[in-house]
Order: C-alpha cells, then sequence, then structure tokens
C-alpha cells in the first residue's frame, strides 16, 4: 500500500474537564472499553487510559488523563492539563450549573493552557432529553463563539462517543506536521513537537515536557 | 568519569545540575547513536545504555542532589508531619471518597494484598536512581489502580519520609524522554498529592476552621503523649504513631493530675504546653498599666483557653458522683476512649494517599 509514507504514530496526552458526575469517565470507559455502568463511582484524584485510533493520515494513541470533578481538586488541575494537545470539556445537558461550569473550564483553559491545544465542548446525557435543561443550541452557540468543537454525546447510547474521539484525532493528526516516514524519536524531533503544542507559561516541573510526539 | 568529577566544579543548585545533567545525557545518547561502535545496535540497546548511564552517574551523584538543601529537608519534614497528624482525623468523606472504599471485609482484598501499595512506595528511599524511584511510584500506583473501584486500601503507613525531594529528583534527573505518558501521570498525581498536602486546609476538607484546628491539635497531642519526635518522623514511626491505650485502673493519681491538662486540649485548644510554667500564662503577673491595646487580642485568646478548658474539665467531672480519686479516672477513661478513637481514625490515613493516586 501507498499509506505508508504518511502513515506517522503520534503520541495525544488528552485531558477530560469538567463538572463532578457530568459523565467524564463514562465518556472514556465507553470509548477506551465499549462499556457502561449506571451508577459509575465518582473519579477520586483521576485515572488513565490509553486508546489507540488508526486513521487513514496517522495513528494516534491517546494518552487520556481524566480528572476528579469536585471543587476541591479543582487548583491541582492546571497539573493535569499541562502539555495537552486535547481538552475536552463536559457538561451534563440535564444541570445548567454543570453547563456554567464548563464555561469557567473552557476560560481557564484559554487563560492558562497551552494556545494550541484542541478544545471540545461536550454535552454529555444526550439520553435524558425529557430531563434537559441546556438546549443543544445553547451549547453549540456557545462552542462556536469561542472556537471550540461541539458534539452532543450519551455515553450510555453510545451517541457520538466514537465520532468524538475520532475528530479530535483527526485534529491531532492535522496539526502535527508531516515528515519522512520511518523517523526516529530523536532530540530534534521532540524539539519540533514542543515549538509546535508546549505552553510557555512555567512548569510546576521545571520542564515543558510535551506530550504530542511521534513514538 | 570527567562530567561526576566537573559536577564539583560548580556551586549546588538543584535546578542547575538537573539541567547539566539533561544536556548530558542527550549529548551522551547523540554520541552513542553515531558512534562505529554502536552502528548496529537496536533502538533498545541504545534505550538500555543511556538508561544505564542514567543510574551509574545518578548513584554517583546522590549525596550531592538528594534533597541536599535545607530548604528541601524543611519541605520533607513539614510534609511528613503534617500527614501524620492528618492520619489521626482524616476521613474518607473529607475528600469526597464514597462509603463503598470502606468495606473493609472486601473479598478483592484477599486478591490484592492491600499493604502491597504502600509498600511499594516505601522502597522509594532504597533506591538512588531516578528510574528506580519512578519505577517505585509506578509500582504503588498500579497496585492501587488494580484495586481501583472496589476495594479498601488499608494498612496505614503510606506516609513516604521525604516525598517533597524523591519528587524533585525524580523531575530534575530522570530522563525528560522517559517521563511522559502513564510514567508522567501517576508522577503528576503524586505531585498533585503533595501539593494538596502542603494546602491542605479546612475548606480542602469542607470542615469548618475551628474544627480542623482543634482536630489539628488533638492529633498534635495525642502524638506528643507518646513521646515520639516529630521532627523524626519516618515509616517506621508511622507504624508506632498509635497512642497507647493506657487502661485507668494503671493510671497513677499523679499522672492523671498532669493529663488534665492535655485532656483539656483534646477538647480543642490552642497550643497545650505543660501548665507549670508562666509561658501558656504570662499576664499573671502584670498590672494593668503595663498593658497595651495588642494585648487583648492574647488576652482574649487566653480567655478562651481558659474557659473551653474549664468547661472540659467541668464535663468531665461531672459524669462522676464519686470520690475525687474516682473523678480523676473517669477524666482518664475520656482519655482512653478518645486514644481508641484515634487508633480508629488513624486507619484513615489510607485515605489520604489513595485519594491522589488512584
Amino acid at each position: 500500500m501507498a499509506r505508508a509514507a504518511g502513515n506517522r504514530n503520534i503520541q495525544a496526552k488528552l485531558v477530560l474537564l469538567g463538572d463532578m458526575g457530568t459523565g467524564k469517565t463514562s465518556l472514556v470507559l465507553r470509548f477506551v472499553k465499549g462499556q457502561f455502568y449506571d451508577y459509575q463511582e465518582s473519579t477520586i484524584g483521576a485515572a488513565f487510559f490509553t486508546q489507540v485510533l488508526s486513521l487513514n493520515e496517522a495513528t494516534i494513541k491517546f494518552d487520556i488523563w481524566d480528572t476528579a470533578g469536585q471543587e476541591r481538586y479543582h487548583s491541582l488541575a492546571p497539573m493535569y492539563y499541562r502539555g495537552a494537545a486535547a481538552a475536552v470539556v463536559v457538561y451534563d445537558i440535564t444541570s445548567k450549573e454543570s453547563f456554567q461550569r464548563a464555561k469557567k473550564w473552557v476560560l481557564e483553559i484559554q487563560r492558562q493552557g497551552n494556545p494550541n491545544v484542541i478544545m471540545v465542548l461536550v454535552a454529555n446525557k444526550a439520553d435524558l432529553d425529557t430531563k434537559r435543561d441546556v438546549g443543544n443550541e445553547e451549547g453549540e452557540q456557545y462552542a462556536k463563539e469561542n472556537g471550540l468543537l461541539f458534539f452532543e454525546t450519551s455515553a450510555k447510547t453510545a451517541q457520538n462517543v466514537n465520532e468524538l474521539f475520532y475528530e479530535i484525532a483527526k485534529r491531532v493528526a492535522k496539526a502535527v506536521p508531516l515528515r519522512p516516514g520511518g523517523m526516529k524519536l530523536h532530540r530534534r524531533s521532540q524539539e519540533r513537537g514542543r515549538r509546535l503544542f508546549c505552553c510557555s507559561g512555567s512548569s510546576p516541573f521545571g520542564s515543558d515536557d510535551c506530550n504530542i510526539n511521534s513514538w | 568519569m570527567d562530567f561526576i568529577v566537573s559536577f564539583t566544579f560548580y556551586a549546588e543548585n538543584s535546578e542547575n545540575d538537573g539541567a547539566r545533567f539533561q544536556d548530558f545525557l542527550l549529548a551522551m545518547e547523540a554520541t552513542i547513536r553515531d558512534h562505529p561502535l554502536w552502528a548496529s545496535a537496536s533502538e533498545e540497546e541504545i534505550d538500555c545504555a543511556v538508561e544505564g548511564l542514567e543510574k551509574y552517574v545518578m548513584t554517583k551523584l546522590f549525596s550531592r542532589t538528594f534533597g541536599s538543601s535545607p530548604e528541601d529537608a524543611r519541605i520533607d519534614r513539614e510534609i511528613s508531619e503534617k500527614v501524620l497528624l492528618l492520619q489521626n482525623f482524616l476521613r474518607p468523606e473529607h475528600l469526597d471518597i464514597p462509603a463503598v472504599f470502606n468495606n473493609e471485609a472486601s473479598w478483592l482484598n484477599d486478591l490484592f494484598p492491600p499493604q502491597l501499595a504502600e509498600k511499594e512506595l516505601l522502597k522509594i528511599n532504597a533506591f538512588r536512581a531516578p528510574r528506580e524511584k519512578l519505577v517505585c511510584i509506578l509500582n504503588c500506583c498500579r497496585v492501587i489502580n488494580n484495586l481501583l473501584l472496589n476495594a479498601s486500601i488499608s494498612e496505614d503507613r503510606a506516609n513516604p519520609p521525604k516525598l517533597h525531594s524523591n519528587l524533585k529528583f525524580i523531575q530534575l534527573y530522570r530522563r525528560q524522554a522517559k517521563l511522559v505518558s502513564e510514567a508522567a501521570y501517576y508522577f503528576t498525581n503524586l505531585v498533585s498529592v503533595k501539593t494538596f498536602i502542603i494546602d491542605l486546609d479546612a475548606k480542602s476538607l469542607s470542615i469548618g476552621e475551628a474544627e480542623f484546628q482543634e482536630s489539628m491539635q488533638a492529633a498534635r497531642l495525642a502524638r506528643k503523649r507518646t513521646g515520639i519526635e516529630l521532627s523524626h518522623a519516618s515509616d517506621e514511626i508511622a507504624a508506632s504513631a498509635f497512642p497507647p491505650i493506657r487502661m485507668p485502673n494503671d493510671v497513677k493519681l499523679a499522672d492523671s493530675l498532669l493529663t488534665m491538662d492535655e485532656m483539656a486540649a483534646l477538647g480543642g485548644l490552642t497550643d497545650a504546653k505543660p501548665s507549670t510554667s508562666g509561658s501558656n500564662y504570662p499576664y499573671m503577673e502584670v498590672e494593668p498599666g503595663e498593658l497595651t491595646v495588642r494585648d487583648v487580642e492574647k488576652l482574649l485568646t487566653l480567655y478562651k483557653d481558659v474557659v473551653k478548658k474549664y468547661t472540659n474539665l467541668c464535663e468531665a467531672v461531672k459524669r462522676s458522683s464519686l470520690s475525687p480519686s474516682k473523678k480523676l479516672r473517669d477524666v482518664c477513661d475520656v482519655e482512653c476512649v478518645e486514644a481508641v478513637s484515634t487508633y480508629e481514625a488513624s486507619r484513615l490515613r489510607r485515605y489520604l494517599i489513595y485519594m491522589a493516586i488512584s
């Protein structure tokens, strides 16, 4: 196949943010394992998953950093979204409050996050349409105004979940420039990735490691 | 090796040392790749070579690079002490840990010996190379992740000494290319737990400021009574940190008198030192004319202390209508109850570590 030249391996860090109970972990479990639990436990601290998506243009390996939605852990969030290639901000369509909180997350990432981050607003729990408190247009409008991708999903019915991650993967592939196939991960290629995706702010670890790299 | 010797030419500064070491590793890796001897080596072999180099150099430089500044030592001590105190009263609900994790009887306990996780983490000080230290964190987190969404994290002791120095060391000296993905994730979790502990206050636990201060003070006292120096906190100490449970019958009258002040403090005071010295009551000898406006705040605090002590003492004494010595014994009974519940609470220390690394 002539695909070889364009077939690149890209590792990308993806972080999930949003109020507690909006379904962040459920979305990941649906995407990674194809499972759904009606009574998913609260995430304590955070949780880590990986998933590989193969596109025509590249193979994307997602490092997924799930976070706890509780307010008490909010101040720790920058450590988690630092260096992320994609930030997925989730709200629950049955909770106006979670939508407000999502807007705050968007603001925070815009101000403090990596300027090249691919940001997605996700309206989850679309299966609970009868209890809807946030209109589809409302979310879509806000996303458009802020240059975010927008998806209305249901982790329960799997509606739009794969689509969401595929779209992110495509954006990631587009953002990482093509380079000659077969090139090994080397100092120079890392630095190239760095220029692309790393936030310039001070980091808690002293270095701005970048989480989108070829591998 | 010249590089190791060259280190001693520079003034000690961990950030500079870290940067110099990272540059050295990158330069060496490039040299290896270009060297004819390594021309046929696989990616894996080159990786092993650099790993070996990191380990060799850092083992040699360990005493200079690990926790060497007084500042680092101070932060280590502060974290360790704070954790020891928190272990006395922290409950899962303070950290939004659902009750289901509290289920000790879970069959999962049999499958995954829960002490495993803590053991892995405590091993961290036995290793001198950044990679190995990081592996300890990974193993600990993996064990906990295996337990994840299920059982309790069980037995105590997850108060890794020198947490700050270990994290700083890994961050500075672990090959940057290796501190990514899952390793970075678990590492971040422990860094965030460190930050959470350092910044931890009443608000972090959703309890009142007064309750927080009282609990911390009670914990300080409980520890003081065991006669253990907080400043030498270590895992062994953490293991033996339970206040001994004294039976009332064994307590002599004189002891009881001494502990009454402490007992009152358990009810929640600011600073409970033995009341024999004048330091607790600096105004006893003072004339009204000597007082200034600035003294008002201190006086008010002291007044509140005295009232609290008095109230606590009255309450304890009220429980008994018998002889004075029996009254004192009852005071001790109250103390015993406190000691027992402190013991119970100390098992909850596990949730502190659990909170961030699972």
